[in-house]
């Protein structure tokens, strides 16, 4: 845990400082905000009372034996080593050495996962909302719930940013607010770093665009007077984000960022959308989904593994160390999901199918007990022989890592709808 | 023997290995295997019961496999980067180099005079030692570490000509470097980007490279193999690709594109330089003839497994081949 300054006076000062900040949070949502976290103090006010997440989707399964349970000299093991980790006793893939400095430092490996869904459409739903499918209810999924959860009401950043550039299976890494609605629902960006549409037209001035929101404001709060309407306020509530969101594209613009922490996190477009992750969740944005697809590697698993792998490894090493340096690990989660992992079976083409029996996934910075390890494969990674989890309880542990009480009841109508399951218990043996 | 019109199983032996690197005793059945388990395997496929003798000293995948000192000496390389020199007949380790590279190993193989060693990592280096000293007689290094999107690239295949005189080599992207194998100087490069798929907008990320080399019995024609462009990168789903290089005035001769799907990942030219065998295959296997002259695909057979090596006997009219799981002998008939 970080020191806190206990000096009264100082903490007026700070107290200030951060409603000043936040004040530059609702009406300038971009570079300045960024400006304003360089003072300690105000990263430390905003560091107790601001959480995220950044959630780095492997889509289409990475292997957990390229990863973060390797079986090496077994048959099902793969060419591949286990290396030592900062942790006694704990090992991952040789294909992660960035991250083995890092895991006692930051993380957490839950390795028990069983899913039992091998099918990437449902899996990958299921990953995304803690649960499976029900047909009478749309249930939000884990970015829109952290979105509502820990997004602030006059906050003029986008709540909810996903990237999904490449193609395949984009359509399942689903972007669902459900039944809490549009307020919750996901800044998808499918196409380069940046939103389209997001800047002011050149034609129109910024006073021009100024004094169109305010007569737009006026004629509405006049049309407001007389009724009462939870869509007439939703309607101006996003009109009054309008502008927040517009000057909020300087966040997405990376030569804002000084050329050697570019440099750092590297070239590739998974290096930039988490540099950009970084920036939004420094800027206030809640949660931040980077997804980096596409690790279904059938034919070549090893090949696969050597490029993506070795990507991740340096990239979330970067980041990681990145939200360290800056304050920010000990308020941000940084998790690192898929639908499934992948077959200890070793097929013809040197590839591996889809496995939901054993797999995992890791937890790392906020309200994380780092270092830990929880569950466990047998010998050759076909079976959970010790904690076996499924996706509700990685979902009740991350909401207990950010503070939210995964229990907690939304009501659709009448009916109460617990954040997990009824029954549901966090993985504890994780959480700090 | 001129073009084969046949292609015939005659047996094959299950094994609980992936078998990668195969290297046979002239003028017998005699094979050395690399194995995923770490070990080479000493057999006699055709023998009435094969004995399986395991020869052990590496930690990850056997990946090659050679014979030099006029069949004297087996060297072998894998994954853990080390190769290893052995007595044949004992089995009798004669040396270990710990760290041959700093990568993968993926092939080992030996000039025709059994005098030189060749072994290629994924650092990207081509090293040639003497045979029987352990020698490291030159590093060669034509090939780019990472792919033009910045990922690690591989260093796969390589090939001596029949007098000796020529190395070549071939990577992930499809770059080929023919080099002077006793001077160890650079003597041509080769772009065959055909063989390499980058997907940029459905996975971004690869698949492919050239698996596979073979010089002409003249050396003037240099076969490449691999894997054409694949619409789905998440299989081997795309068509076995060889293409036939005058490699001196880099000329591409042809372009063999039949209806087998795979990697080519092992290739032999028949004795009179007028057809080629190419085999492996994706889920299943794969062994194909090309026609030079007709600039034709003239056989594409089914493989009882995926192969990853093969060796075509003195008179072409035998091949063996090993693979996912088996080893298997053909007969090729005219």
């Amino acid at each position: 845990m970080q020191s806190e300054i206990r000096n009264p006076k100082s903490e007026i000062a700070s107290r200030r400082m951060f409603l000043g900040a936040a004040a530059g949070l609702t009406f300038a949502a971009d570079m300045t905000v960024l400006n304003a976290l360089k003072s300690p103090v105000l990263a430390n006010e905003l560091k107790k009372n601001d959480k995220r997440v950044i959630l780095l989707w492997l889509a289409g399964g990475a292997s957990q034996l390229e990863t973060f349970d390797p079986k090496p000299g077994r048959p099902t093991g793969g060419p591949f080593k286990a290396i030592q980790t900062s942790v006694p006793g704990v090992q991952i893939c040789e294909l992660l050495p960035k991250l083995a400095d890092r895991i006692g430092k930051y993380t957490a490996i839950i390795r028990g996962v069983d899913t039992g869904n091998g099918d990437h459409g449902s899996a990958a739903r299921m990953m995304h909302l803690g649960r499976r499918d029900e047909p009478s209810i749309k249930y939000p999924d884990l970015g829109a719930v952290i979105a509502r959860e820990l997004g602030k009401a006059d906050s003029q950043v986008p709540d909810y940013v996903s990237f999904y550039t490449a193609t395949e299976g984009r359509g399942n890494a689903i972007s669902q607010s459900g039944f809490l609605g549009a307020r919750y629902g996901a800044m998808f960006l499918t196409e380069g770093n940046s939103p389209p549409n997001l800047r002011r037209l050149e034609e129109i001035t910024d006073l021009d665009h100024q004094e169109r929101a305010d007569l737009r404001k006026l004629l509405s709060d006049r049309f407001a007077r007389s009724r009462q309407s939870a869509s007439l306020s939703s309607h101006n509530e996003a009109y009054s984000r309008v502008r927040g969101l517009m000057a909020s594209e300087k966040l997405f613009d990376l030569s804002q960022e000084p050329t050697p922490m570019r440099d750092k996190y590297g070239p590739t477009l998974f290096a930039e959308q988490c540099l950009i992750a970084r920036r939004l969740v420094e800027a206030g944005v809640p949660f931040v989904k980077v997804s980096r697809a596409w690790w279904d590697s059938h034919g070549q698993n090893f090949e696969t593994h050597l490029e993506l792998a070795t990507e991740l490894d340096h990239v979330m090493s970067t980041l990681l160390d990145d939200l360290q340096e800056r304050g920010l690990l000990d308020h941000t989660l940084v998790i690192t999901l898929s639908e499934f992992g992948r077959t200890p079976q070793i097929n013809a083409s040197l590839g591996r199918d889809h496995f939901a029996s054993a797999w995992s996934v890791t937890l790392s910075g906020c309200g994380i007990k780092r270092g830990s390890v929880h569950g466990k494969s047998d010998e050759a990674g076909n079976t959970v022989i010790e904690g076996k989890v499924g996706a509700a309880q990685i979902f009740a542990t991350i909401f207990q890592a950010l503070g939210i009480d995964h229990q907690k009841n939304y009501h659709v109508g009448s009916r109460p709808l617990p954040l997990t399951d009824p029954g549901t218990q966090p993985i504890r043996e994780v959480l700090a | 023997m001129p073009l084969p019109t046949t292609l015939k199983l005659l047996k094959d032996h299950s094994r609980q290995e992936i078998l990668f690197g195969l290297a046979r005793i002239p003028s017998s059945s005699r094979l050395f295997l690399g194995a995923s388990d770490g070990k080479v395997y000493d057999v006699d496929v055709l023998a009435e019961k094969p004995e399986w003798k395991a020869l052990e000293g590496h930690s990850s995948y056997v990946t090659g496999v050679a014979l030099a000192n006029g069949n004297q000496t087996l060297i072998s390389g894998g994954y853990d980067g080390k190769l290893i020199w052995r007595k044949v007949e004992s089995g009798e380790v004669i040396r270990t180099i710990e760290a041959a590279h700093s990568k993968w190993i993926r092939k080992v193989l030996s000039s025709p005079d059994g005098k030189r060693v060749v072994s290629i990592g994924d650092d990207m280096v081509c090293r040639v030692w003497d045979a029987e000293s352990g020698d490291k007689l030159h590093e060669l290094k034509g090939h780019e570490e990472k792919t033009p999107n910045h990922f690690p690239s591989m260093l796969y295949a390589a090939c001596i000509s029949a007098d000796n005189r020529l190395l070549a080599t071939g990577d992930k992207v499809g770059h080929v470097v023919i080099w002077d194998l006793a001077a160890g100087s650079r003597l041509a490069t080769l772009e065959v980007p055909g063989l390499y798929t980058w997907d940029p907008k459905q996975r971004i990320h690869s698949i492919g490279g050239i698996r596979s080399l073979a010089f002409s019995p003249d050396g003037q024609k240099l076969a490449i193999g691999g894997i054409g462009h694949i619409g789905n990168i998440d299989h081997l789903d795309g068509p076995a690709r060889v293409e036939l290089f005058a490699w001196e005035k880099s000329e591409k001769l042809h372009e063999f594109l039949g209806d087998g799907k795979g990697l080519v990942a092992s290739l032999a030219f028949g004795p009179d330089g007028k057809w080629l065998v190419g085999a492996g295959g994706d889920n299943g296997g794969l062994v194909q003839i090309y026609d030079l002259e007709a600039k034709k695909v003239a056989r594409s057979e089914k493989a009882p497994m995926h192969i990853h090596a093969l060796a075509l006997v003195e008179n072409a009219e035998t091949l063996f081949a090993c693979g996912h799981n088996k080893v298997a002998v053909f007969e090729l008939k005219a």
